[in-house]
């Protein structure tokens, strides 16, 4: 096939137009056209996917692509043989001819490819590539391909767009001076370094990067390999928060707190960014403010204590003096105001006492003795104490489960929370009735270990919704507190709370099942005693277990504290040698109360127990265990009494003694009695 | 020394002397009172001899407290020192001189014997204790006896 047919040469002008082309070219071309050797050849640039354009010497078209014709929209006979600069340049395509001509000249003399870039379709980006091809130093044809870039050119804009921001992010990055932000390669060597990490850690960015981050932990931390854990959960979870202490170059150390996150590729993970910020200041700061809040805390439940303590001795001595004062002739009017003066002050006492109470649990100087505890015998202590504030219209019933064991725990404590709970429900409870309940279950883990709920139900006036919540925070008082019925300070439920959880337990709220009124419990876990121990208070009788007891006794007798108050010479020597005989050690003795009070105030905490004779010169048992319990509200006081009168036992628990054993003393009730009170 | 005494019923070591505590049931309780010789070391009644004997002189002297308080008509007194006497005679188990002392100390507090009902009148009250303190002195002295006795002690010397 003739590529160029000769009919075409006439046409080439082209110095007309260009003076500056090579003559001896355009004529040694012209000398040198020959046909084609092999046909088939031409099909090549005929069929090429490329749109493509071949010129002759003389750059007049000899041939076009059926890509070409797709691409322009021409057909082949008005291309073929004609020159080049008489096609648009938007069918070449090029920008223009200037720059054309400009391409085909640097391709001659170059004798290289040229490539016109970036040439702007309506909707399509193109390059041409300009190829001379030259047969010795003779050019024989330029072929003209027209490369489709389209594709490429959004590609490369975001490229463009990527460094345009990755070099924001690095100004940005520099400039924080205040956090260490650093890059890791997977292996957790330093790859990038900023101000701040220079700054915060010490290192240039020369002397650190390539080293592994470890460097900035301590050796123990390298011991245990906490860098590389740290790595690996950042891997697994996809971030990591550490706070800890990190190493300066000059060995100073930090508290960090350190964010590592993976960097991933194109799904590739290929390193960590780490950001590293000093806490130290604020650590310091908050230890200060811990340091602050412990200290004033502390003060503020000392000078509790100090006051409560400072308030109540002049009280006692007040309440002493009023009551002696009420006992004189005085007419109705004077009684009347010495009965609100005794009123008043019995309830200042009252909330005095509790501040103290409240202040030694929130400073947790608070204990729980592991004592006998016959929950039987409180309830009916507490019903039986709070019978006299009971309005005359509301019946007061308990209700104890049959075969309750006896338990190891604080009788004490057991009942003050009891009596707070049946005192507010007689408070607010002004007709219908007021039931104690108490039961027991196993605990399922461990058999020997029993779960008590104790319940306190009323038909009362509630709990207000608005104050369940606040029911059991200290100093929270839903009731008026202008109506003077219902006086107090707030802490009651507050120190039951804390009694409760002391003895494993809660205490909770719930609204009166039947309506009105209210439902106070409380739960304790307690372990029982193997032993058969006394059901009731009094009328101790031997029993065949006599011998085992006093073994139990003799057991722990020599590490227990006695005090023996007893003024008759003779029953002092008797019970002295009795205690003797029972193993104790630490007896000490007084004479009358007065002696026993000054004595117990001289060592609060040493007694075990006091045994108190009631009728004594100078201060009876009576007043010396009142005035006792004043300062020391947890050592067991026993009387000591002839008087076996019934009414008695009540009179001496109302005021404060935990037990008594009549006259004469027999040793197995002794025995019995003690091992109750002081044997843990 | 005690040619009378019977049989004992219960075996006391090393005693000087023994009791027969079905006789005399009703002047000393019988547990009450081996309590008390039960604190006796092995060998020796050192204790309970010193306690016995305290107590002879501490009833003594409260009888003649009782008796100068009658004269000057000291009802309190008179309650208080019966209460007294009570609690050491009780410890003892001397149980006929605890009762009337019980009874000085009911009078005294103008009650009844039994401390049950209110005397109002200080007169009987007073006479009431005047006849109980002879009484308790003849107890005391029965109780006395027997226990000089049993402690191999000679009598008490006649006053």
């Amino acid at each position: 096939m003739v590529m160029t047919p000769p009919a075409e040469d006439s046409n080439f002008d082209l110095n007309v137009l260009h003076n500056d082309l090579d003559q001896i070219q355009i004529s040694s071309a012209n000398q040198h056209r020959k046909p084609i050797v092999d046909p088939s050849l031409s099909r090549i640039y005929r069929y090429t996917p490329i749109p493509t354009i071949i010129l002759d010497a003389s750059w007049c078209i000899v041939e076009v692509s059926d890509s070409h014709l797709a691409f322009s929209g021409r057909s082949r006979d008005s291309l073929l043989s004609t020159c080049i600069c008489d096609v648009a340049p938007g069918a070449i395509p090029a920008p223009d001819i200037a720059t054309l001509y400009g391409a085909l000249r640097a391709a001659l003399t170059t004798k290289e490819t040229q490539v016109i870039e970036n040439i702007h379709g309506t909707d399509t980006h193109h390059q041409l590539r300009v190829l001379p091809i030259f047969e010795g130093s003779e050019l024989i044809y330029v072929i003209l391909e027209a490369q489709n870039i389209s594709k490429g050119i959004p590609l490369r804009a975001t490229e463009n767009q990527h460094a345009y921001i990755n070099e924001i992010y690095k100004i940005l990055v520099d400039t924080v001076k205040d956090y260490a932000i650093f890059m890791l390669d997977t292996s957790g060597n330093i790859l990038t370094w900023n101000s701040g990490a220079a700054i915060l850690k010490g290192y240039t960015a020369a002397e650190i990067i390539g080293r592994h981050f470890s460097i900035f932990y301590s050796q123990e931390d390298r011991r245990c390999s906490k860098p590389d854990r740290g790595l690996m959960v950042c891997l697994r979870d996809g971030k990591m928060e550490d706070e800890g202490w990190r190493y300066r170059q000059d060995g100073s150390r930090f508290w960090a707190n350190v964010m590592i996150t993976p960097v991933f590729e194109f799904g590739r993970h290929v390193g960590f960014v780490k950001v590293t910020r000093d806490l130290t200041e604020r650590k310091a700061a908050e230890a200060r403010m811990i340091a602050a809040f412990e200290e004033s805390s502390k003060m503020k439940t000392d000078f509790l204590a100090n006051m409560s303590h400072e308030i109540r001795t002049p009280m006692n001595g007040m309440l002493l003096a009023l009551t002696m004062l009420a006992g004189t002739e005085l007419n109705e009017e004077q009684h009347e105001y010495a009965a609100i003066m005794q009123d008043s002050s019995s309830i200042l006492l009252q909330v005095i006492n509790d501040v103290l109470d409240y202040s030694k649990l929130s400073s947790g100087s608070f204990s729980i003795n592991a004592d006998i505890l016959d929950v039987a015998s409180v309830v009916d202590a507490v019903a039986r104490n709070c019978r006299s504030g009971l309005s005359p219209s509301v019946a007061l019933s308990s209700s104890v489960s049959p075969g309750f064991p006896i338990l190891q725990g604080d009788p004490l404590r057991f009942r003050q929370v009891l009596q707070n709970l049946v005192g507010n429900s007689v408070k607010f409870t002004e007709k219908g009735y007021i039931k104690i309940s108490a039961t027991f279950t196993v605990d399922e883990e461990d058999p020997r270990v029993y779960n008590l709920v104790t319940e306190v139900t009323d038909s009362g006036i509630g709990v207000p919704d608005s104050a369940i919540n606040t029911l059991f925070t200290p100093f929270m008082r839903f009731a008026d507190s202008k109506n003077r019925r219902y006086q107090g300070t707030g802490l009651g439920l507050s120190i039951c709370k804390s009694l409760a959880e002391l003895m494993n337990g809660s205490v909770g709220f719930r609204s009166n099942a039947e309506g009105h009124g209210s439902t106070f419990w409380f739960t304790t876990k307690m372990k029982s005693i193997d032993m058969t121990a006394p059901g009731k208070m009094s009328s101790l009788s031997s029993s065949p277990k006599a011998e085992d007891i006093s073994d139990a006794l003799r057991k722990i007798a020599p590490r227990k504290h006695i005090l023996l108050v007893e003024d008759n010479l003779v029953n002092h020597m008797v019970m002295l040698k009795l205690l003797k005989s029972m193993g104790f050690e630490r007896i000490d003795a007084a004479w009358n109360g007065a002696e026993a009070v000054r004595l117990i105030n001289q060592t609060p905490l040493s007694f075990d127990a006091v045994l108190m004779d009631i009728s004594m010169p100078v201060m009876d048992g009576l007043e010396a265990t009142c005035q006792i319990r004043e300062f020391n509200t947890d050592v067991p006081i026993i009387a000591l009494t002839g008087n076996a009168l019934k009414g008695d036992a009540e009179t001496y628990l109302a005021k404060g003694m935990n037990d008594f054993i009549g006259k004469p003393v027999h040793r197995n009730d002794l025995v019995r009695i003690l091992l109750k009170w002081v044997g843990t | 020394m005690a040619p009378t005494t019977p049989k004992k019923t219960k075996e006391e070591p090393a005693s000087k002397g023994s009791l027969n505590f079905s006789l005399i049931s009703d002047v000393i309780d019988q547990t009450t009172f081996e309590q008390i010789l039960e604190m006796d070391d092995e060998d020796d009644r050192d204790f309970s001899h010193g306690i016995v004997f305290g107590f002879f002189d501490q009833a003594e002297t409260t009888f003649e407290n009782m008796e100068t308080a009658l004269e000057s008509k000291n009802l309190g007194e008179l309650s208080s020192l019966g209460h007294f006497l009570k609690g050491s005679s009780a410890t003892l188990g001397l149980s006929k001189v605890k009762d009337a002392c019980e009874k000085i100390q009911h009078y005294g507090a103008g009650k009844d014997e039994s401390g049950t009902s209110d005397e109002p009148d200080e007169e009987v009250s007073l006479k009431n204790i005047k006849t109980t303190l002879e009484d308790v002195k003849r107890d005391y002295k029965e109780v006395e006896g027997y226990l000089r006795k049993f402690f191999g002690d000679s009598p008490a010397p006649s006053e």
